[in-house]
């Protein structure tokens, strides 16, 4: 899909979170999964092994486990946002259910788009924006148009007519110079 | 209704049908009809979160307090989190149904409501939000501090904080979908929720932390505007005895053209005080006033300088301090509020 397709948006900070103190932008996180079916085999490793510690670790999400029969297996993850995101794992070990469960966790629940930047800055310039009066000298202010002064072309190099009278002047000097020296004293 | 509310359903289920290599016959008018009776029913009405299977208050209210960071008992949080509307509502319900104890006297129930606790997170959201402004601002008139703390305490920017720090689910109130007004009050009853079980320290720093943040990439000159900027600056620098104001302009271009551009420049005993520009000479006149007045009172980056999150942690505020108001200022009354306008009331 091409970029101009795709939705863009810039970075942005729920709530200025961290400028404080940080929340952890996962409300709630719903496993569902089945207990006979073989695709719920990774999950199910997962609630035994790993879920007790994320839960203790992470005490500010709230975490629900739900059999489902026959269904495949769903991470549901909710944010403060309001935001919720359905992620199957269907087929995943216990290790890769965990991977996404972390990508979950640290997310903070804005939809995901392209970046129309990487970055973003409250102060883009130091120097503040260029406007046409930058640098500008004062004294434009008062001066009267149309100026002969200002009107004039401006010349940054000598032109073929300059150079040729200067080399004229350089060899006059120097045929000066020998004529003195030739002089009979 | 009963029919359709049951096709409805029927329809929610095959939608979860997996993979098949070809449509059944029936599937086309079935579709079509399901379709037909969605369009009759309406849109579903909203429903409370609480209204789902994967709830449990209890450990929604435990993953509240621990996600922001705060040792709230389960008892003071549920508290915090009931309106007085609730209780009622409850009460009337019982006594409708003939269900009240014995022991209950006219149907009332032994549930705490947050009244008291809103009253004192009210109380602790306007004190310490006008007193740390006043300690990061000290020379902003009172009217300006008011106008940011009317900015901030508001109840959209509470329901805006409230709801983004999943508020909205907990709340037990009679009104669903949750009024702006009711979120707020939630927010100020976690407040004084934490003023009461944490000391008010903690409640001041939770305001610091979550509702002063929001200051953050605002204008704070926006918030408060004066009617009469010149008239002002020129009653201000003659109380501090210096020279009076005096606009000059500074650059000008496309002054016969629709998109003319001025730049003001106010100067006092020939120091620039202040410049602004503008399509006409007097709005950039009024506009470099006002930038005057902003180096004045020290708001002209004001969001950037303001002390939050760890340097916020120490500060020594003293909650009797008071800025001088602006009528002190300009060393004669201004006439009251006509001078000024807040953001809030316009």
């Amino acid at each position: 899909m091409s970029s101009a397709t795709r939705t863009s948006a810039y970075l942005k900070n729920i709530l200025q979170n961290g400028v404080g103190r940080y929340v952890c932008q996962l409300q709630r996180v719903t496993f569902q999964f089945c207990k006979s079916r073989g695709d719920s085999k990774g999950i199910r490793d997962f609630i035994e092994t790993h879920l007790v510690d994320f839960a203790k670790q992470n005490a500010g999400v709230a975490v629900y486990v739900q059999p489902r029969r026959h269904r495949r297996p769903y991470v549901i993850a909710e944010y403060l946002n309001g935001a919720k995101v359905d992620f199957c794992v269907h087929e995943q070990n216990a290790d890769e259910v965990s991977r996404w469960l972390e990508h979950l966790r640290t997310r903070c629940g804005v939809q995901i788009q392209r970046l129309r930047k990487q970055h973003h800055t409250d102060h883009p310039s130091i120097q503040g924006q260029w406007t046409p009066f930058v640098n500008l000298p004062t004294e434009l202010n008062t001066t009267q148009f149309p100026s002969e002064n200002l009107s004039r072309a401006i010349q940054r190099q000598p032109t073929a007519t300059q150079k040729i009278l200067d080399m004229a002047a350089k060899q006059q000097a120097a045929s000066g110079d020998q004529g003195s020296e030739n002089k009979p004293v | 209704m009963a029919a359709c509310r049951k096709a409805l359903t029927l329809c929610r289920l095959s939608s979860r049908i997996e993979s098949a290599r070809f449509f059944h016959r029936w599937q086309r008018p079935t579709f079509q009809q399901l379709y037909k009776l969605r369009k009759m029913a309406g849109p579903e009405a909203e429903k409370p979160r609480s209204a789902q299977t994967n709830w449990n208050r209890d450990g929604e209210l435990y993953a509240f307090g621990e996600r922001l960071g705060e040792l709230l008992g389960a008892r003071t949080l549920d508290r915090a989190f009931t309106h007085e509307s609730y209780v009622a509502r409850e009460e009337e319900e019982r006594r409708r149904l003939g269900i009240a104890r014995e022991e209950e006297e006219g149907g009332k129930l032994d549930v705490d409501h947050n009244g008291a606790l809103i009253e004192r997170g009210t109380a602790i959201v306007s004190t310490y939000t006008k007193a740390y402004l006043r300690h990061q601002l000290p020379n902003l008139p009172e009217e300006g501090i008011c106008a940011i703390h009317d900015y901030l305490t508001s109840d959209n920017m509470l329901e805006y904080i409230g709801s983004n720090l999943g508020m909205k689910d907990l709340i037990l109130s009679e009104d669903f979908p949750v009024r702006t007004h009711t979120v707020g009050q939630t927010f100020r009853a976690v407040v004084g929720a934490l003023a009461n079980d944490q000391g008010e320290e903690r409640a001041q720093l939770f305001v610091q932390d979550f509702v002063l943040t929001q200051l953050v990439n605002q204008d704070v000159s926006e918030m408060w505007t004066l009617v009469n900027p010149m008239g002002v600056l020129t009653m201000i620098l003659q109380q501090r005895g210096m020279v009076l104001p005096e606009p000059r302009i500074l650059r000008s271009t496309g002054s016969s053209t629709v998109v003319a551009c001025y730049v003001v420049g106010i100067y006092s005993n020939k120091q620039l005080i202040g410049q602004a520009p503008g399509e006409t000479e007097i709005t950039a006149e009024e506009m470099a006033a006002r930038d005057a007045l902003a180096g004045i009172f020290g708001i002209r980056n004001a969001a950037a300088t303001l002390k939050l999150g760890t340097a916020g942690r120490h500060l020594t505020i003293d909650p009797a301090a008071r800025n001088p108001s602006l009528d002190s200022l300009c060393g004669r009354p201004l006439g009251g509020d006509s001078a000024t306008v807040s953001m809030a009331a316009t």
